[in-house]
């Protein structure tokens, strides 16, 4: 304190200070010379000094005393700060009610924010787990938009071909994503399941520039035809089902009863897209160009350092038309896209929803911050008083308004270690709260540094936002006036209009979440309440997700359709079993199979682009009776349609809508490829079965075909089982008649159609969730200030009311005085607020259904919400008002 | 080393002397030479050129802290003051040299 009190006194300019401390030397010098040994010391000191040494040693000097300053303010500054910080921490233990609720109320909006971060770096900074993320790209080949929704894939001797000859890419590999959930089985280690496979081309792993932890990934060389196939696994599925055995590596394991040779064991994090647990090469087809028309792979690469997206867009587009000419590929408007890894890996919907959180929480934040700062500001009139005496003591009027900033940032940095605490809470239970599926690998949600820096910036910058409105306060009025006014009432003025407006604002922001949750909340009922469709209650319908392995023993159709019968009869024949079916799609779920092209007999068959597609779905002839959906017209199947008998279909009211409209929907004939392998057929319509939805948030109704199993047996299926009770029950029964079969049988994803539905529309009711949650939060906060401010307002104007009853004001009469300013505030609060959600609807639209964004039915729930609660909230102060004793009060000066 | 002056003082050895001079009060640049030079018996001489940096050099480091006072001749000027600092620094100082001169002596004037 003392070092910088001398500054502060006695401030001289830093060369005068050196030039007379020199010239005093000096003198001092030459009188000593003079006075007592003239003859010795005055050629020994004059000449030792000379011109050039004075030069250099004031220069020496200055410059020292700059760095000297230089220090001494920043120590000083230092020192004031954390005198401040020891002030404000007392202030605060003085005052702990007012301080926990401080604390509380920014943890509650830091620690959300901190949590709503962490998704939103994840999924749209956080460089991925991958070397050089920055220059993998998906490479896309769109055609016309006839193909619907389905992204297009590329075939594999594209990929290769692509590979081969582009000059932008280091590497180039191709993925390939089978449309169901099929992969091979496993002989030996444990009971049968189905292992999650990948098939990718040999470059794959290079692209993503994977190390493998034991072994290696695919060369090149692996790919040639006659080799020994090998397979690469996942960390996960090599110590899950493994034991971690080292060995492994360079074994064989047997899968669907082929031997393959482990080569190599990858990290966890790198199941790429969907999990996985081993990787296969793609085998790659003898070329020609029919083999080109089928397209599966999606396709990643690494660009080369410096190329930019829109060269290597050129660079291939340039082969791929070449590619096009060469193998007569007509398919119109055929475009090659190269987008950023991180923006195909995360998607739009994910990237919204992020945005949308993010948006969200930075609203609470505000409310917080208008909450903490009219608790301040309610504190701040109340001590006019010390400050005006610090002001008195020499403090400067910034010097006071850094005092109370350091108070708000001291008391939002106590929220922001408190929100770090609940943001880090948060993450840790989001995994389980989290709809499976949300976030992709390689999209990471953890606590780190990153998240940290967030909670300091932000609580720094809080303690700023709120410190400033009481500070500004503080710099607009001269402090004088507050100590001559003697008591509180002339900084109470403006600060109630502040506060006013602060809480108009909240009512506002509580009204704009309000309306945002109450349209997500009509979303999701509208999800829910979806009509799937089927008759059967949807509890007591079990299903599961069978794969015939391809031993022998299920390889032709006709054996295939053997097990399919026999299963059948086998767990009909199981207690509690009400009736038993088959079929590639679930209603509300999965497709095995995805939609397929098709002809109608006797039109004109339309380009390859613009060819009708049907949800195509393969079903046992029990199948519309087991989930009761109703035949409207013809017949279902039955056992008399065989694989050599007539071949028929049913199709559903959208498809005759779309596409029979008009014509003879019975007899009709369809013509259509077998799946999957494309033999073309040609079907009698033999009935028409009611709607059934394939997805609850379908904004068409789907064309539907179903064929008989008999007639079209491929070796994956949904089996359902409709219980005469819940269907969870007779799980095991079902599991045992299927064992009876074929104990070798993996079985996956076993729900109830229940189940299936809730997993469907679990996005939404995890949306809705938290959009409501935070509308929760945020009325919660508006009443709380709304009720702050009145209950204060009340305190302050307890003589005036007192005085108003003495000269006879009816308790109506109070009521309304107090009421009055709290009404304006809320209505004009109620109709920004309303305004705002008009506004800003428009940008939900993505995330709605079945609902308009301006929902007047919505925004009048909001508003009746908001006026209701807050009439609640303004009632206490209010009565207290009305009860004021005027004796008392007059009493108490 | 023989044709060094007896007055050369030795690296770093200023630096005591002064936070040992101004232990003893504050004082201003010159009478901190002077007494030096006094008390040595005129055997060392505070040369400006390395008194000054040193003082300036030391009250950045807040081994001494200066005040306005008034001089012998009633001018104002700078005097250095030891800080609480500058006296610990003091303190090591001595011990160093307690311990560098006996270490010396041991060798130079063994018998």
């Amino acid at each position: 304190m003392k070092r910088s009190l001398r500054s502060w006194l006695w401030s001289v300019p830093l060369e005068k200070e050196v030039d007379d401390e020199i010239a005093f030397h000096r003198e001092m010098r030459a009188r000593e010379s003079m006075e007592r040994r003239p003859q010795q010391r005055l050629v020994e000191a004059n000449l030792k000094v000379g011109l050039n040494d004075q030069v250099g040693l004031r220069r020496t000097l200055i410059d020292i005393g700059r760095k000297r300053d230089r220090e001494m303010q920043l120590t000083q500054w230092l020192q004031e700060c954390w005198t401040d910080v020891r002030f404000a921490l007392r202030q605060m233990r003085r005052a702990p009610g007012f301080t926990s609720v401080a604390v509380l109320t920014l943890a509650l909006g830091i620690g959300a924010n901190s949590a709503m971060f962490a998704l939103a770096d994840g999924v749209l900074f956080r460089p991925l787990p991958f070397p050089a993320a920055d220059r993998l790209v998906v490479v896309e080949e769109a055609a016309a938009a006839a193909t619907g929704a389905l992204r297009s894939r590329i075939a594999v001797l594209n990929v290769r071909d692509w590979s081969e000859q582009n000059r932008t890419f280091e590497t180039l590999a191709g993925i390939y994503l089978s449309p169901g959930n099929g992969g091979p089985a496993m002989s030996g280690y444990g009971p049968a399941e189905i292992i999650l496979n990948q098939t990718v081309t040999a470059r794959f792993f290079d692209v993503l520039g994977v190390r493998p932890l034991l072994g290696r990934t695919f060369r090149p060389s692996d790919e040639r035809p006659g080799d020994e196939p090998s397979v690469v696994l996942s960390e996960r599925f090599w110590r899950t089902r493994l034991g971690a055995d080292p060995t492994v590596v360079g074994r064989q394991l047997i899968f669907d009863g082929r031997p393959r040779t482990v080569i190599g064991i990858v990290p966890a994090e790198f199941e790429f897209v969907r999990p996985s647990s081993m990787w296969t090469l793609f085998p790659i087809p003898a070329d020609g160009a029919t083999r080109r028309l089928f397209t599966g792979m999606r396709v990643i690469g690494r660009l080369r350092p410096g190329v930019a997206p829109a060269a290597a867009q050129a660079d291939i587009s340039a082969i791929a038309d070449r590619l096009a000419a060469q193998y007569g590929d007509q398919r119109l408007d055929r475009r090659i896209s190269v987008e950023p890894f991180r923006s195909d890996l995360v998607g739009p919907d994910l990237r919204r929803v992020s945005l949308l959180f993010v948006g969200i929480v930075a609203i609470i934040l505000f409310m917080c911050c208008a909450n903490v700062a009219n608790l301040l500001l309610a504190r701040a009139t109340g001590r006019a008083r010390e400050l005006a005496v610090r002001s008195a003591l020499g403090a400067g009027r910034s010097r006071i308004v850094r005092q109370l900033l350091t108070e708000s940032v001291t008391l939002a940095i106590l929220g922001g270690l408190a929100g770090g605490v609940i943001g880090e809470a948060m993450l840790a239970v989001a995994p389980n709260v989290l709809p499976a599926g949300l976030l992709p690998g390689g999209v990471a949600l953890i606590f780190d540094a990153r998240v940290v820096a967030f909670c300091a910036v932000a609580a720094v910058g809080t303690g700023i936002a709120f410190g400033a409105v009481p500070a500004w306060q503080v710099a607009r009025h001269p402090l004088a006036e507050v100590i001559g006014a003697g008591s509180s009432r002339t900084a109470t003025t403006s600060g109630t209009r502040l506060r006013g407006v602060l809480v108009g604002a909240e009512i506002a922001a509580a009204v704009l979440l309000l309306c945002g949750g109450g349209l997500f909340l009509r979303t999701l009922l509208t999800v829910e309440g979806a009509v799937p469709g089927y008759g059967a209650e949807p509890e007591s319908v079990l299903t599961m997700d069978l794969t015939l392995p391809a031993q022998p023993q299920y390889s032709t159709a006709t054996q295939r359709l053997q097990f399919f019968q026999a299963a059948e009869r086998e767990i009909a024949g199981a207690p509690g079993v009400r009736s038993v079916a088959w079929a590639s799609t679930l209603p509300m779920g999965n497709s095995q199979i995805g939609s397929q092209f098709f002809d109608i007999d006797g039109d004109a068959p339309g380009a390859e682009v613009e060819r009708p597609l049907a949800n195509y779905q393969i079903v046992s002839p029990s199948y519309f009776t087991t989930v009761a959906v109703p035949i409207l017209a013809g017949r279902g199947f039955t056992d008399r349609d065989t694989e050599s008998s007539a071949p028929v279909c049913v199709v559903n009211e959208a498809f005759v809508e779309r596409y029979l409209r008009g014509r003879p929907v019975l007899g009709a004939r369809i013509r259509m490829a077998i799946f999957p392998t494309g033999d073309l057929v040609t079907r009698e319509v033999i009935g028409v079965a009611r709607q059934v939805k394939g997805r609850a948030d379908e904004r068409e109704d789907p064309a539907q075909i179903y064929v008989p199993n008999a007639q079209n047996a491929w070796n994956e299926a949904y089996l359902l089982v409709r219980a005469t009770n819940r269907g969870a029950s007779i799980a095991a029964q079902v599991r045992a008649a299927l064992d009876r079969i074929d104990p070798d049988l993996p079985v996956r994803s076993v729900l109830t159609l229940e189940g299936v539905a809730d997993a469907a529309t679990a996005r939404y009711r995890f949306r809705a969730s938290i959009a409501l949650a935070f509308a929760v939060v945020a009325l919660g906060l508006a009443l709380a200030g709304v009720f702050g401010v009145l209950a204060y307002t009340v305190e302050q104007r307890t003589r005036e009311i007192g005085v108003r009853i003495a000269v006879g004001a009816t308790t109506g009469h109070i009521v309304r005085l107090v009421l009055g300013s709290a009404a304006r505030t809320v209505a004009s609060g109620t109709v920004a607020g309303v305004g705002l959600a008009a506004l800003l609807g428009r940008s939900l639209s993505v995330f709605l259904f079945g609902v308009a964004p301006i929902d007047p039915i919505t925004f009048l729930l909001a508003i009746v919400v908001i006026c209701g609660t807050t009439a609640a909230a303004c009632s206490l102060p209010a009565m207290r008002a009305a009860r004021i004793d005027p004796a008392t009060t007059f009493r108490q000066d | 080393m023989a044709d060094k002056t007896p007055n050369t003082l030795l690296h770093g050895s200023l630096d005591a002397l002064i936070l040992k001079t101004v232990a003893a009060g504050p004082r201003h640049g010159y009478a901190i030479a002077r007494f030096i030079e006094e008390a040595s018996g005129e055997t060392v001489v505070v040369e400006e050129g390395s008194l000054y940096p040193a003082l300036y050099r030391m009250e950045r480091r807040g081994w001494l802290e200066a005040e306005w006072g008034e001089s012998e001749l009633g001018r104002r000027v700078k005097m250095y003051r030891l800080t609480r600092a500058g006296r610990a620094q003091l303190a090591a100082e001595t011990a160093a040299w307690r311990q560098f001169s006996a270490g010396v002596s041991r060798i130079l004037l063994a018998q």
